[in-house]
């Protein structure tokens, strides 16, 4: 899938440091139109940096962010959201006093192509709700859904402001076998209707089957890309996990 | 809904019969007060309640709409010039210190606008130390109905805003930003515009109240509606009936005043003991106020019945 198609968006050179640490590190890398990326690395490499930086919720300390061929470096997440970049977090996020339908309408009012009026927005949100099996939740306030309502609520939130891009934080994490494998059916779903997906995960078979290529983080820099299978059996990549002597053990 | 419709049609209509129905000034001047406070403690709600963005120097914008309108006012200019100057000059104040102050999150936000109110409190006490007397002239006309309409008007104009909070595009991002600011920019709405024209509504209604406050008094020392005690009635009143629902704020002036009537007559300054103590149960027994309150009553009831 690497050099397919169009570049939806592009991070070059990008750095953000916390004090003395370096969370990212002279980044660059790009996601094709239409594909679904795999962010890895072990915890602390810097994924969920790589994902507010891309989204705004963070400035860059240097470097460039380009969607669409727009550099957007210097934009609010909100202006993102209604180019057409959407977010789910690692820890759900709902609105937690909102219903689940408004926590869906808010995005629907506000995103991409977004419905002003009102009455128009509610049934929009409705069928997402629906699509994600909430429709019995809709009048329930977000903080009493289960973890799984609240993940797919999260999903359907995003959904709602008509991404072009969706960055995925951790969506399996904390869901039952059954619940991951539903998830994967919604992301391929998604994908099929032309949404370019970048997603944190840590659960490598479902890396394997749903990514179409993988960038590996450590420390905040690249250290490996391309198709699953094949980075994943990479000896660098298993070392940054799995550490130097099980390395060894291996072989 | 439609018994919700009928309920506020016929308080409004008995409202607006009032002072025929009851012409003893001091029962208009009692339901007079009822709606100052409202308003006043509904102009907070816009922010406060709608908003999540808790307030501590909202007499700033209730003081300068009083200044300017009475300093207006008793030098000749038409009453209703000095209004909307009265207003113009809160709501430019709210421009002013809004942009700021709402860079600040939580309990910054709210100890700087404290901070603010305080300033111009000293300042006003420092510049202007006299109390403000109604010239002879003025209280010749005297007349307690227009201002009773007025607070009346007032009242429905900043409640209709509340409303409109409740079904609005703009409601809902405010909604949004109150629950979680960094999520509603993730889903399109500018977190801080939203800030900043709640805070612009709040002190335009707050600027409005003052205006009223400084028509209706006949004397009072200017630096007076800069008392934190009017910020601080105003918080009392919203969280006693509801912070961030439409009604809340009128049902909580309505109590506010009542046990204030009852209570200071008998029990003077100890009052406040017992207000401390009212505020205290009723955040801690029904969060959402009065109006909360009433709503769980009202579903337990229906499934009773059912």
């Amino acid at each position: 899938m690497s050099g397919d198609g169009p570049e939806l968006l592009e991070a070059e050179d990008l750095s953000k440091s916390f004090g003395g640490l370096r969370a990212v590190d002279r980044l660059s890398f790009a996601v094709v139109e239409g594909e679904i990326l795999g962010l890895l690395g072990p915890n602390g490499s810097g994924k969920t940096t790589v994902f507010n930086l891309i989204a705004g919720a963070l400035p860059a300390d240097r470097g460039r962010v380009r969607f669409s061929g727009r550099d957007i470096t210097r934009e609010p997440p909100s202006f993102r959201t209604r180019l057409g970049i959407a977010r789910t977090f690692q820890l759900v996020r709902p609105l937690p006093n909102l219903t689940a339908l408004d926590n869906v309408l808010v995005a629907r009012l506000y995103g991409r192509g977004r419905s002003t009026a009102l009455r128009t927005a509610r049934d929009e949100s409705l069928d997402l709700l629906s699509l994600f099996g909430l429709s019995q939740k809709a009048t329930t306030s977000a903080h009493a859904l289960t973890l799984a309502e609240r993940k797919r609520l999260e999903i359907a939130r995003a959904l709602a402001a008509r991404p072009q891009l969706l960055l995925l934080d951790e969506p399996l994490g904390g869901l039952t076998t059954t619940e991951v494998s539903a998830a994967l059916a919604q992301f391929r779903r998604i994908q099929a209707e032309g949404i370019t997906l970048v997603i944190v995960e840590h659960n490598v078979h479902a890396v394997r089957s749903l990514c179409d290529r993988v960038i590996v983080l450590n420390s905040g820099r690249l250290i490996a890309e391309g198709r699953p299978a094949e980075v994943l059996s990479r000896s660098e990549v298993i070392e940054v996990y799995l550490g130097k002597a099980s390395r060894a053990a291996l072989q | 809904m439609r018994g919700q419709v009928v309920a506020v049609s016929l308080i409004a209509l008995a409202l607006v019969l009032l002072p025929a129905l009851a012409p003893r000034d001091n029962v208009l001047n009692w339901v007079f007060l009822a709606l100052l406070y409202g308003a006043l403690a509904q102009s907070w709600n816009l922010l406060g309640g709608f908003g999540g963005q808790v307030n501590l120097g909202h007499a700033a914008f209730f003081g300068l709409g009083s200044l300017v309108t009475r300093t207006l006012w008793l030098n000749q200019v038409p009453l209703p010039l000095a209004l909307v100057a009265g207003t113009a000059a809160a709501t430019a104040m709210g421009v002013i210190i809004g942009a700021p102050s709402l860079r600040l999150r939580g309990p910054y936000f709210a100890i700087g606008t404290l901070a603010v109110a305080e300033i111009l409190r000293i300042t006003t006490a420092n510049a202007l130390p006299e109390v403000s007397f109604l010239p002879t002239t003025y209280l010749a006309g005297y007349r307690l109905l227009p201002r009773y309409y007025l607070a009346l008007g007032l009242v429905s104009a900043v409640t209709f805003v509340a409303w409109w909070l409740t079904r609005s595009r703009f409601g809902y991002g405010l909604a949004a930003v109150r629950e979680d600011a960094d999520v509603a920019e993730a889903i399109g709405v500018h977190a801080f515009s939203h800030k900043l024209l709640a805070f612009v509504l709040s002190s335009l209604f707050a600027g409005m109240a003052g205006g009223l406050f400084a028509y209706y008094h006949v004397s009072y020392y200017l630096q007076f509606p800069f008392n934190p005690i009017w910020t601080f009635d105003a918080l009392l009143i919203t969280f006693l009936g509801g912070a961030g629902t439409v009604w809340g704020p009128l049902v909580g002036a309505g109590f506010f005043l009542l046990l204030r009537e009852t209570l200071a007559l008998r029990l003077v300054e100890l009052h406040l003991l017992i207000f401390g103590i009212v505020f205290v149960l009723v955040v801690l027994v029904f969060p959402g106020g009065f109006v909360a309150a009433w709503r769980a009553l009202a579903t337990r009831s229906e499934r009773s019945l059912q």
